[in-house]
């Protein structure tokens, strides 16, 4: 049984200068992208700033997809990836079109200005 | 492929009227309900009345194989009479619909035509899933026809009408899988949703299932029935309705829980059903007196049928729990019965509201000199809705209560023993005298509360609303004031052409009724024999299962 | 196809008619009553069917408005055709030495049998069972039935064109049911006729339907027919699970046997206490016995031809009749329990209703209370074992009491719907109202049981029969009515009470000063027949209304001659009158009347009973003061209807200068005491107010309490369960905050919450 740690990446034609680099290096940018994410949501108020934000959160996720396909040399993940890669561009759009409608009624980006869905 | 042809007239219609200008909705939806009615005839009539307890006009579509389910329709005498009540109803309610729906009419006949498939649907299906899709969206349409077209508290009612019956409806549908369940089990893993297959595996049940089965099929169909004290969402719903949402209500949809009753809780839970029947036929008695003496102190005349309703379908019901030929016999011809009669209540209640606004007792008084014609018939259908020998509710009225009355094994022993043996009258069953004597009480309560309405409304000195009087014509020419127009003082052609149907087929079932008993005979037969053949092999500790020696010995 | 349709009620038929030859135990006929039914030609069937086609044919008048008395006489012709067939019945079947029933057969009218279900067939065709005694009732039926509609060809002229074709049509509606009951073969076609009836007496009653009084009046009638006609259902009910059975011509050789359906005896069991008991409770409602009495004189707020045919002669013996009908299953009872119910109801009402009759002002209601009384004396016949005398008296009744009834409203029409006898006086000595006076006299001798008239007889029949039957409860001879001596002095006293009340009308309202003042129906010459149309304000607009005199008595007083002219009543009221009370005087020549063969007491009526299962054979054993009732019975009762009228003309008639006033009220002011009884009695001893403050009262508040149980708890609690996931959504509402980043807070919560207690699991 190998642990996560001492498996490499290197297996099958992977180059070698990249091959002390682990499943765990990988993850560990991912997660420390999601929280960079995280935060960012919850701390800023700005609607466009926000979006960034959970891109950011959404490639994250991404990225730990490719790295676990990879690890386990099945492309069920990259493919999954591509989707999302697409369907995030088309949401992008739509989110930022939304952004702009809201902008036009409150003269604001401020996520504050809109509570209409409370209980 | 002509019962596919009876859900699919009404369903084509409804898509007609969808794609059609709004003007021409009524004619087309009168149109699609009169070729269905047609269509039912011609079927009434190929029937095989030889076999008239076997499954007819059989067709199936596979739906999800794995399951087992399966898009099968079919229909026994029993089923294929109310599924003519149903069509017969259809043009009826299209036409009384003519005057009193001037919004938005082409949303109500299309969800009108959606309604009659649906119902034909229940009915139809041989086929658990199917039936109970159908017997579910029977609510969608009515929710919208209380909710859009009702009185003034429409939306209250509609939403007590959907939530009430839908919770039931869904612990119906757990009872309901948990028979297909058990006959997988029995089966191998097979699963199907076939009524006629699963019927045959109920006996394999535990009696304690059995119970749990009954309960929880009662909790769904006893709230459509409705069976006191789970009554209370039919007051509400019914005089908030429009005319023929009350109709069909009375007429068809209360129905679909006294079938569901006959078809499943006779099939599935024979040994419990013998066992609870004394229970359930007391609840029916409680229904029919409790009832009554509050149909007695309303006011309002819509109100007042609608509480009636509580009351007559616990005749239904009392007939059914006897368990034997008379009452379920009487029960089955009940439901066709209350569908005539308090229909045709509803009606005459609705074209007296659309002349003058109102349905309460104290702003309305002696329309017989006003409205001979309209009394003529009030006179006639409360007449027959009392149960009056020679018209059609007296027939299943007395039915069920012979039913209860000879549906004991005590007859012929005990205080009932004369010098020896059982009694040639006298049936299996767990019910009595008693019950059919209070029962009885229950005529005479009805006759209290209808001619006390009839007292008040058709006889006496004519009182009218303030304000109406003389504003109103004499007739259609010179009656042109506000949005009743077009309605003359008395009933015009079309609303008595509505109602003659109605009266001639009360008069005929009164008068001949022998054709339809003989349609029934079989398949009430059958159902009884099945319920006690499979409660004695239920073995459940009961003394009901001796047959008297002096029953019919038939060929 | 069809033909299946077809096939089966032919099956169920034969499996019927077979089943019946193996179960029908042996009939040990000791009469001819059980011998082999005849079959008669289905043609009279038309004897019920007449009045159907004429009734659709009078509903068709009043749908077209038919403004001409063209019901009235299609009416007078069908049932004069029913009462012709019903003669060539009796003449060809009832007249030789085979006095079998005779069965006319119709259609299957409710009949079915379930294949191995483990249950008897039940069979109730439309058809007619007729024996003499059915005969006999038929005879009467339609032909008053004809005459009455004759007269009321001419009553109810003033209603052309409105209320006419409405009332022929119930009127012959009536009829068929009656005939109905009357012949059916079976208890549930019976219990059609019955029920049949009722409704026809409920729309008749109701006729005038804008008087609140008679809208109540035709309710009350209904609602307490229904009370009775539970225990008639029941009773059917019971017949079927003992005999298995509704058919007489099943039944009766059961019966006579002394078997039930399964070839136990019956005798001695609860079965013959039990169903007679149920027969009894109907038979009560129908007949206005006992506490179900109330309803008949509230009914003479019909029109008076309907007082007559309906609440008199015909419909209100339904229940004497459905007795006869079923008395083989009394007899079976060797202790007479039941019988002897029917004796002491009968007798009691008799009296009891005897009291209210002399205390009346209103003539007709006094003929109603009257009715009630006689009708008692018509089941205490039956029930003393004299069905003989019961039955006799059904048939003298009919005739003298449709005269009085038909007089009556000759008055009411005539002086405007004044029927208080305090202000109507010497009648008969104006113009044009001698046949309407004499036919009157008639009635009243033969309701007051006056020497030689028929209701002498048929009164005698029973007062004689309820002395000689004995006492007997147990023992050898067992074969008595309890307290049977009791009986007949109560009736021998009622007797003359009933002469004294008779008269009391008849002196007051016929004899004495001419005087009258007319009621206050008021109508113009072409408008004046209207039956008491006054409270509603519809007699206000046309007419001319008299000139209001003696204003001191209040604005309804008018005097005595004001310009108001009664009325006096027409040739076919006046031919009608003088047929019906020519018809009462000759009833009492059946008495003498003795069919070749029969030696039965009591002469044609006696052997047409006799020819029927309700035949008895008249027990012997008691006495009247020691003497043979049957030869002392007639000086006896002789002597007490004789007494009766003296005291009339001497309380009511010598002296009285007024209408109003008479010598009788005097005694109030003497006796003390005698008053309030007066008064009481005058109030219907309060049985109303009683049933108002016992049933009516707390049904209707135990309704209103249901009414707000079933709002308040039943719907409540269902009411509680929609409240839950309300209550629990509005607690929780308020962390739906709306703002994004609360939402995004909480779902990062979640999630470090979800992450700690992975680790802290897989550490």
């Amino acid at each position: 049984m190998n642990s996560l740690a001492t498996l490499t990446l290197a297996q099958e034609g992977f180059p070698a200068a990249m091959s002390h680099l682990t499943l765990a290096h990988y993850l560990i940018v991912s997660a420390i992208m999601f929280v960079i994410g995280l935060v960012g949501f919850l701390t800023r108020r700005n609607l466009i700033i926000m979006f960034l934000c959970t891109e950011l959160m959404f490639q994250a996720a991404g990225l730990a997809l490719v790295a676990f396909g990879r690890y386990h040399m099945d492309f069920s993940g990259q493919t999954f990836v591509i989707f999302i890669l697409t369907v995030a561009a088309a949401e992008a759009a739509m989110a930022l079109a939304l952004v702009v409608l809201l902008f036009r009624r409150k003269e604001s980006l401020s996520a504050e200005e809109w509570k209409e869905m409370q209980g | 492929m002509i019962l596919a042809a009876l859900i699919l007239i009404p369903l084509l219609g409804a898509l007609l009227v969808a794609i059609s200008p709004s003007g021409s909705s009524r004619s087309i939806a009168m149109m699609a309900t009169l070729v269905a009615l047609a269509v039912s005839v011609v079927a009434a009539v190929k029937f095989d009345y030889g076999q008239a307890q076997a499954m007819q006009f059989l067709a199936a579509v596979p739906w999800f194989d794995q399951l087992g389910i399966t898009l099968s329709v079919g229909v026994d005498s029993i089923a294929g009479l109310l599924i003519l009540l149903t069509t017969l109803l259809g043009p009826i309610c299209i036409a009384c619909s003519t005057t009193a729906i001037t919004d938005r009419q082409k949303t109500y006949y299309a969800w009108f035509l959606v309604l009659q498939a649906a119902m034909t649907g229940v009915f139809a299906s041989r086929d658990l899933i199917l039936f109970y899709v159908c017997f579910e969206f029977t609510l969608i349409p009515m929710f919208i026809l209380i909710s859009l077209w009702g009185s003034t508290n429409r939306k209250r009612a509609a939403i007590k009408f959907f939530l009430y019956t839908f919770t039931g409806s869904v612990i119906a549908l757990a009872g309901l899988v948990y028979v297909a369940w058990h006959h997988a089990n029995m089966s191998g893993g097979v699963w199907t949703f076939d009524i006629l297959t699963l019927k045959d595996s109920a006996d394999n049940m535990s009696p304690t299932a059995q119970g749990w089965v009954l309960l929880a099929l009662m909790a769904g169909f006893a709230v459509k029935v409705p069976l006191f004290p789970v009554h209370t969402w039919l007051p509400l719903a019914h005089t908030e309705a429009p005319t023929a949402g009350s109709v069909i209500l009375a007429g068809v949809l209360l129905k679909l829980g006294t079938y569901a009753i006959l078809r499943f809780v006779f099939a599935f839970a024979p040994a419990a059903l013998v066992e609870y029947a004394p229970l359930l036929a007391t609840l029916s008695i409680v229904g029919i007196i409790y009832g009554g003496l509050i149909c007695w102190v309303q006011t309002d005349i819509k109100k007042l049928v609608a509480y009636s309703s509580v009351a007559h379908l616990g005749f239904c019901m009392l007939g059914m729990f006897a368990l034997n030929g008379s009452g379920v016999l009487g029960a089955v011809l009940y439901m066709v019965n209350h569908g005539l009669s308090t229909g045709a209540l509803f009606l005459l209640i609705g074209m007296v509201y659309e002349r003058y606004h109102t349905r309460s007792m104290k702003e309305l008084g002696g329309l017989a000199s006003k409205m001979p014609v309209w009394s003529t018939f009030m006179v006639f259908f409360v007449m027959a809705s009392v149960g009056l020998p020679g018209l059609n509710g007296f027939v299943s009225e007395f039915l069920c209560m012979k039913g209860a009355f000879q549906a004991s094994s005590a007859w012929g022993s005990g205080v009932w023993n004369s010098v020896g043996g059982p009694l040639p009258g006298a049936t299996v069953g767990n019910l009595g005298p008693w019950y059919a004597f209070i029962a009885g009480t229950g005529v005479i309560i009805a006759a209290m509360y209808l001619l006390y309405m009839t007292g008040k409304i058709v006889w006496g000195t004519l009182v009218e609303p303030a304000g109406h009087g003389h504003g109103h014509g004499t007739d259609a020419a010179h009656g042109s004031n506000g949005s009743h127009s077009t309605l003359p003082v008395d009933l015009n052609r079309r609303e008595i052409l509505t109602l003659v149907p109605l009266a001639a087929l009360c008069l005929f079932l009164g008068v001949y009724p022998k054709p339809v008993i003989n349609a029934l005979t079989p398949a009430v037969s059958q159902a009884v024999r099945t319920v006690h053949e499979n409660a004695a092999t239920t073995r459940v500790p009961l003394a009901t299962t001796h047959t008297p020696t002096g029953a019919e010995a038939h060929p | 196809m069809l033909h299946n349709l077809l096939a089966s009620p032919v099956f169920a038929a034969l499996a019927q008619h077979g089943d019946a030859a193996a179960h029908a135990p042996e009939a040990h006929a000791t009469t001819a009553v059980l011998g082999a039914m005849r079959h008669a030609p289905s043609y009279f069937l038309l004897i019920a069917l007449l009045p159907f086609l004429t009734f659709v044919l009078s509903g068709l008048c009043a749908a077209f408005r038919v403004k001409s008395k063209l019901p009235a006489w299609l009416t007078v012709a069908s049932l004069a055709g029913s009462f012709l067939l019903t003669l060539k019945l009796f003449l060809t079947y009832f007249t030789g030495t085979d006095t079998a029933a005779v069965h006319v057969y119709g259609f299957e009218w409710l009949s079915f049998a379930f294949q191995n279900a483990g249950e008897k067939a039940f069979v109730s065709n439309f058809a007619f069972y007729i024996d003499s005694l059915t005969t006999l009732w038929m005879l009467f039926v339609t032909g008053l039935a004809t005459l009455i509609a004759l007269y009321s060809s001419e009553y109810m002229s003033a209603d052309l064109g409105s209320g006419y074709n409405r009332y022929f049509a119930a009127f012959n509606l009536f009829v068929f049911s009656m005939s109905c009951l009357v012949m059916a073969d079976n208890l549930l076609l019976l219990f059609l006729g019955w029920e049949g009836v009722g409704l026809c007496s409920y729309l008749l009653i109701g006729y005038f339907y804008k008087r609140p009084a008679a809208v109540a009046a035709a309710k009350k009638a209904f609602i307490m027919n229904r009370i009775g006609d539970l225990g008639l259902l029941t009773a059917i009910f019971t017949v079927f699970v003992v005999f298995g059975t509704v058919e007489y011509e099943k039944l009766f050789p059961m019966i006579a046997a002394g078997v039930d359906g399964a070839g136990n005896p019956i005798s001695g069991g609860w079965v013959v206490k039990l169903i007679p008991l149920l027969l009894v409770m109907g038979a009560f409602g129908k007949s206005a016995q006992l506490f179900l009495y109330t309803w008949l004189p509230d009914a003479m707020e019909g029109p008076t031809p309907v007082s007559a045919l309906i609440h008199a002669a015909t419909m209100v013996t339904a229940g004497v009749f459905l007795i006869a009908r079923m008395y083989p299953l009394f007899m079976a009872d060797p202790s007479h329990t039941v019988l002897s119910v029917v004796a002491w109801g009968g007798a009691i009402t008799a009296l009891f209703a005897a009291t209210i009759g002399m205390a009346y002002y209103d003539i007709k209601r006094v003929m109603g209370y009257s009715t009630v009384s006689q009708l008692g004396y018509m089941f205490a016949g039956l029930g003393v074992l004299g069905s003989a005398g019961g039955v006799f008296h059904v048939f003298t009744h009919a005739f003298f009491k449709a005269t009085l009834f038909l007089c009556c409203g000759a008055v009411m029409h005539g002086f405007a719907g004044q029927l208080d006898l305090r202000k109507l006086s010497g009648v008969m000595k104006m113009k044009g109202w001698l046949i309407c006076g004499l036919a009157m006299v008639v009635g009243c001798l033969n309701l007051a049981g006056f020497p030689f008239t028929a209701g002498f007889f048929s009164k005698d029949m029973i007062l004689a029969q309820a002395f000689s039957t004995p006492c007997t409860l147990s023992g050898e001879h067992a074969s008595g009515i309890a307290g049977a001596p009791f009986i007949g002095w109560i009736l021998l006293l009622t007797a003359g009470m009933t002469a004294y009340y008779t008269f009391r009308v008849f002196f007051r309202v016929f004899l004495g000063p001419k005087e009258f003042e007319p009621g206050d129906e008021v109508h113009g010459h072409d408008d004046h027949a209207h039956d008491g149309h006054a409270h509603d304000g519809h007699g206000h607009d046309h007419g001319h209304a008299p000139a209001p005199a003696g204003h001191e008595h209040g604005k309804d007083h008018h005097g005595s001659h004001g310009d108001f002219h009664p009325h006096a009543p027409g040739w076919a009221m006046n031919f009608v009158m003088a047929t019906c009370a020519l018809l009462s005087l000759a009833a009492v020549a059946v008495y003498f009347i003795h069919t070749p063969g029969s030696h039965a007491h009591g002469g044609w009526v006696a052997t047409m009973v006799g020819n029927s299962p309700a035949h008895v054979e008249a027990p012997h054993g008691g006495t009247f003061l020691g003497m043979d009732p049957h030869k002392v019975m007639y000086w006896v009762s002789g002597v007490v209807g004789g007494i009766g009228i003296m005291l009339a003309a001497v309380f009511q008639l010598f002296g009285r200068k007024h209408a109003a006033t008479a010598p009788a009220d005097k005694l109030f002011g003497v006796i003390p005491g005698l008053k309030s009884l007066h008064t009481a009695a005058n109030s219907k001893w309060y049985v109303d107010e009683i049933y108002d403050f016992l049933i009516v009262r707390p049904l209707w508040v135990l309704s209103h309490i249901f009414h707000l149980i079933d709002q308040y708890i039943v719907d409540g609690i269902v009411n509680l369960f929609g409240a839950i996931p309300r209550l629990a959504g509005k607690a929780i509402r308020p962390l739906q905050s709306g703002e994004t980043h609360g939402y995004a807070l909480g779902m990062a919560g979640g999630l470090a919450v979800l992450l700690v207690i992975v680790i802290a699991l897989s550490l």
